[in-house]
């Protein structure tokens, strides 16, 4: 079976881990624990009748301890990138990050997931913000790990996207 | 006191892994009469050793049989009358013969092969799992056993953890936990069915949502090592005792890691030790 390896990046506390555990096991937890280090999972999909399986790498969120290990990147086929949308800090970010997987990956197939949908009222980003993140091999959209809203779409969008390139 | 422990100090000449100093120990504890808590600590090596030779200089040939890998495991066995203990002795033996058999052929992998390592220690993990229920209880009602266990290659500790034994590391002066508990409490606290107070009071915190043996979630993960760091692995007959400004101090306050072990138990002991207590400390020389 094909075996693909996707990283989860962004910034501390912006739902990478939740989105995954909505993912893999439709629940989120209200609770927040910082990953330490890289949580692997791995989830068993079909994409266009082929099977795949994902190996989902969560890592740790950059914070004022540390940044994101380009070693961890290495060997990934996609990228999901997590922005709070109720957080600016983590969108003026995500430019460092980007650079970061083009440093040490090149350029593969991304999503950015503007996380935290549930909470749109209280977002600090605009259409403006939006419009700036499109771009060839990357794919844009709002989810929310609470209510599941994207979830799905963008997982099976990124992994469409790697069995392509 | 009952103690039983071991030593694996090394500098190895290989390129990373320098400067280790591991140690393990484990005790009954105050209340408990048997001890159904498993320790293990093996360094993994390239075979060839060079036994006679007209070569002037063979020092190329160090690296052939310097560590090239470590395991660290602990287990705490679930079960009275002595099930535990065959459940955790069990688990921890079938684990090492399997990685003991597979995963020599690792010690030049590259990120291509990652995963197939992981399978391999995910692999070994459910092997021992089979193992205990195929020996004790095929209904999965037997004793079981928690098991942590970090596999360690310079610089990357891959952890695959079962149950509530814990994996923690130390650097620069900050403790953070690897692992998370699979119990009751944890999990009808994170899906917001109990406050932590209330799951607390219901006694939820010893009641294992996944063990070897029984049923059976292993969560995977891993974490880059840095020179300085200090890597402890434990039963929860420490963290019942200890907390984790106590474990700070006395992982961060120098010394041998036989010292730090010698000092984590003897805390253990001074506040009651009710349940058996194991720990494994790593240190990992400053450059």
């Amino acid at each position: 079976m094909i075996q693909k390896k996707i990283c989860m990046v962004g910034v501390f506390a912006t739902g990478k881990t939740s989105l995954v555990q909505r993912f893999i096991y439709s629940k989120f937890s209200e609770k927040y624990h910082s990953t330490v280090g890289v949580k692997i999972d791995r989830k068993e999909i079909e994409v266009a009748g082929t099977q795949v399986n994902l190996l989902l790498w969560d890592l740790a969120g950059q914070d004022k301890f540390h940044n994101v290990q380009g070693s961890y990147l290495r060997g990934s086929s996609g990228i999901f990138f997590v922005v709070d949308g109720t957080r600016r800090e983590t969108l003026t970010e995500l430019a460092g990050l980007r650079a970061l997987v083009r440093e040490s990956v090149g350029e593969v197939p991304a999503v950015i997931a503007i996380n935290k949908a549930d909470l749109e009222e209280q977002w600090q980003l605009g259409q403006g913000d939006f419009d700036s993140l499109f771009g060839e091999g990357r794919h844009v959209l709002k989810t929310s790990a609470k209510s599941g809203v994207g979830v799905e779409e963008a997982f099976l969008w990124l992994a469409g996207r790697m069995l392509k390139s | 006191m009952s103690v039983s422990d071991s030593r694996e100090s090394a500098v190895s000449n290989e390129e990373h892994l320098a400067g280790i100093d591991i140690f393990g120990t484990t005790h009954p504890g105050k209340k408990r009469t048997a001890n159904e808590d498993q320790f293990f600590i093996a360094s993994l090596h390239k075979s060839m050793r060079v036994r006679q030779s007209s070569l002037e200089d063979l020092s190329a040939f160090a690296r052939l049989h310097a560590s090239f890998a470590y395991l660290l495991v602990v287990a705490d066995g679930v079960g009275g009358i002595g099930g535990g203990r065959q459940a955790s002795s069990t688990a921890v033996e079938t684990l090492a013969e399997h990685i003991g058999e597979t995963i020599g052929c690792y010690y030049n992998f590259d990120v291509d092969k990652e995963h197939e390592f992981l399978a391999q220690l995910e692999d070994a993990v459910q092997r021992s799992h089979d193992q205990v229920r195929h020996q004790y209880a095929a209904d999965g009602r037997g004793p079981a056993t928690t098991l942590t266990m970090v596999a360690l290659m310079w610089p990357r500790a891959y952890v695959v953890h079962v149950g509530d034994s814990r994996a923690y590391y130390l650097r620069d002066g900050r403790l953070r936990q690897l692992t998370r508990d699979q119990t009751a409490y944890e999990e009808l606290v994170d899906q917001g069915v109990m406050t932590e107070e209330e799951a607390g009071r219901a006694g939820l915190k010893n009641m294992l949502t996944s063990a070897l043996g029984a049923q059976f979630t292993p969560a995977i993960g891993l974490i880059d090592l840095q020179a300085g760091d200090v890597l402890l692995l434990c039963t929860d007959g420490l963290t019942k005792h200890v907390p984790d400004s106590d474990i700070t101090a006395i992982l961060g306050g120098g010394g041998s890691a036989e010292e730090a072990c010698r000092r984590l138990v003897d805390l253990t002991l001074e506040r009651g030790a009710s349940d058996n207590v194991t720990v494994i400390v790593g240190r990992f020389a400053a450059s």
